[in-house]
């Protein structure tokens, strides 16, 4: 009976959801994340190594000089951009982005500096991922800080390194964890087994670009998978999640990865997308200015062009698309300080669209 | 009738290629996971085998067919204006359309390595001698007269091909073969799931080696009884849709086209064989 008024309640709520869209702004080039400075202001990437400001009112945009030197080429370039937990005193910023190694070889590298004057000062690269590659691509990059204030930095398995991501000598396939200086926390499970590098949270991931740490600090991933075999995790410290030895896709190539779909000591998912829906972005709304998403999980996919509404409860998961009139690959999806929902689209030419619920 | 057969050659080689080039990042991939401590079994590996062989092979087949045209028409060119020609000619360049073929599918298209097997210098090299035997098969293929046969054989083993994805999705992975016919398998009855899986693995691997028998034979009764088969499906599928009142699809297109092939097949055999006996 519980279950029914449930579910009643669940699609009687969206049965009267229905959005507004407004365009901020079009013609971004390969725009791949945005922060909110405050309700009115974001600051935000794109892929080819610029980073701007945009008055969300006048719609101006500056150009932030002196951003770090990236390696801009298949699907590498300036990626994410957070602002530090006390941004509003020291003007700290983190962006990761790919570039050259030693070996010019492409990694993932994560950098601070300071927001000061329209410039960036005071560039420190805090993490660069032993992970190196010669295409740019499944680089990861989301960053996300903990609630006890370490930083979360997804580290993609670089495609033809995957077998690496159950190796615990490398980066490819890891979540890392450092602190806001680079130092390497104490309490990282690794620190002390011989041969792990000790900046690893957790391992046997794939491309990971959702990264979420919610109020109560849990921590949520969510990664592409092949040809199927999208998944989202629930992330615990010093666990392996498969990658590539379990899994619920298949090569691109149309090759069987793995016959296997889980093992003891390897993570089953909370939930994975078969047939694929590449999974870009994901916030957990916890405001209240759109209540039917009030506590749910959403997801911007780039292949079903819409945004997954995702809510667990008793190990089911509720899935609902939002968004898809929209027809729009969708790279990423933050949350104003007001709780209004933005999207970003994906590739050149892409739009930055502020989602306003209907009057009701 | 020649540059038929050498285009039949062609195909012919670059299945045989694929045959060769398939089990590499199979193997590979079942060594890796065994290293790794991962349950591998004949089965399991009889199962990745064989699905890489249908799903990898597939554009594989056509990339290696392109690659092959070009390859063989510049051998065929070296042969007729210089001295050098034969076997060893042909799967020299086998083996340099295999080896170019994939690197320019890094370079060109993908930028990443999409098979696993060719990722090191052992698989590299395992492919272009991959490569060599698919362009001394050719050779053997174009070298010697042959009839109608060839052709009819070439086609069978082919769709015999097409054929095997079905057979191994509903053996091995039902519930995802279930789910592209519009079942739900963990949600029917037993007793559905079990009539569901019966009688579509039955109805794909009948017809698979029907092919089969029939390429192996030349028996027209083979190819015709899979004709018969597929066009049931779609006659009884129209009168599903027009008769019973089962929404519209358009699968019954797919299972005329899978039923006229054989048919074509058995009856390019029986009017070939009935011109035979007209000239005895």
């Amino acid at each position: 009976m519980s279950l029914r008024i449930f579910l009643s309640l669940f699609f009687l709520s969206n049965v009267f959801a229905s959005y507004k869209y407004e365009t901020i702004l079009e013609d971004l080039d390969d725009a791949w994340s945005f922060v909110f400075l405050d309700e009115e202001t974001i600051l935000y990437t794109e892929l080819p190594g610029n980073l701007k400001i945009v008055n969300l009112v006048d719609k101006t945009i500056t150009d932030i000089s002196n951003p770090p030197v990236v390696h801009y080429a298949s699907q590498g370039g300036l990626s994410e951009v957070i602002l530090d937990p006390k941004f509003e005193l020291n003007r700290k910023i983190y962006l990761s982005y790919s570039a050259k190694d030693k070996n010019n070889k492409s990694t993932l590298f994560l950098s601070s500096a300071e927001l000061i004057d329209n410039s960036l000062k005071n560039i420190k690269v805090i993490f660069e991922a032993n992970a190196p590659r010669r295409t740019s691509v499944h680089l990861g990059a989301k960053i996300a800080f903990m609630k006890d204030g370490t930083l979360l930095l997804n580290s993609g398995d670089g495609f033809d390194h995957r077998e690496k991501a159950q190796y615990l000598d490398n980066h490819f396939g890891k979540i890392i964890r450092i602190n806001s200086d680079g130092s390497i926390p104490k309490d990282n499970p690794f620190i002390n087994v011989e041969g792990a590098l000790p900046e690893i949270y957790s391992y046997g991931h794939r491309n990971m670009q959702g990264l979420v740490i919610t109020s109560s600090g849990d921590v949520y991933e969510h990664e592409h998978g092949p040809k199927g075999g999208d998944e989202m995790n629930l992330i615990e410290p010093s666990l392996n999640y498969g990658w590539p030895a379990i899994t619920y896709g298949i090569d691109y190539s149309g090759a069987v990865i793995s016959p296997f779909t889980e093992k003891e000591g390897m993570e089953q998912p909370l939930l994975h997308w078969t047939p694929s829906i590449a999974p870009s972005d994901m916030v957990y709304y916890e405001q209240d200015s759109y209540p039917e998403l009030t506590n749910t999980f959403l997801v911007t996919a780039l292949v079903s062009k819409d945004v997954k509404k995702v809510r667990f409860n008793n190990n089911t998961n509720y899935q609902e698309s939002l968004f898809s009139e929209l027809n729009q690959r969708l790279r990423n999806i933050e949350v104003s300080p007001g709780g209004i929902i933005y999207l970003l689209t994906d590739g050149p030419g892409g739009k930055l669209i502020k989602v306003l619920p209907e009057e009701r | 009738m020649k540059l038929t057969k050498n285009i039949f050659a062609v195909f012919a080689a670059s299945l045989f290629t694929v045959l060769l080039i398939t089990p590499i990042t199979s193997i590979s991939n079942l060594l890796w996971l065994s290293s790794v401590d991962m349950p591998i079994t004949l089965w399991s590996s009889f199962e990745v085998i064989l699905f890489d062989f249908q799903r990898l092979g597939m554009p594989l087949f056509v990339v290696f067919t392109i690659a092959f045209i070009l390859a063989f028409s510049v051998a065929g060119l070296i042969s007729k204006y210089t001295n050098y020609g034969g076997k060893y000619l042909y799967a020299l360049a086998g083996a340099v359309a295999i080896g170019f073929a994939l690197i320019l599918m890094v370079e060109l298209l993908f930028q990443t390595q999409l098979l696993g097997g060719n990722r090191s210098l052992t698989g590299k090299i395992l492919h272009w001698v991959a490569g060599f035997c698919g362009g001394y098969f050719f050779y053997n293929l174009f070298s010697v007269d042959r009839t109608y046969t060839f052709i009819v054989r070439f086609f069978g083993i082919f769709y015999a091909y097409l054929l095997l994805g079905f057979v191994l999705n509903w053996i091995f992975t039902p519930a995802i073969a279930a789910a592209e016919f519009g079942f739900i398998l963990d949600q029917l009855s037993d007793d559905a799931q079990n009539a569901l899986l019966r009688d579509f693995t039955s109805f794909f691997v009948a017809t698979f080696l029907f092919s089969i028998l029939g390429a192996i034979t030349l028996n027209p009764t083979w190819f015709f009884s899979a004709g018969v088969i597929y066009y049931g499906a779609a006659i009884f599928n129209l009168t599903a849709i027009y008769v019973h009142g089962t929404p519209y699809n358009k699968i019954y297109i797919g299972e005329i086209i899978l039923g006229t092939l054989p048919t074509l097949l058995a009856l390019t055999i029986l009017y070939k064989n009935r011109t035979q006996k007209k000239h005895e």
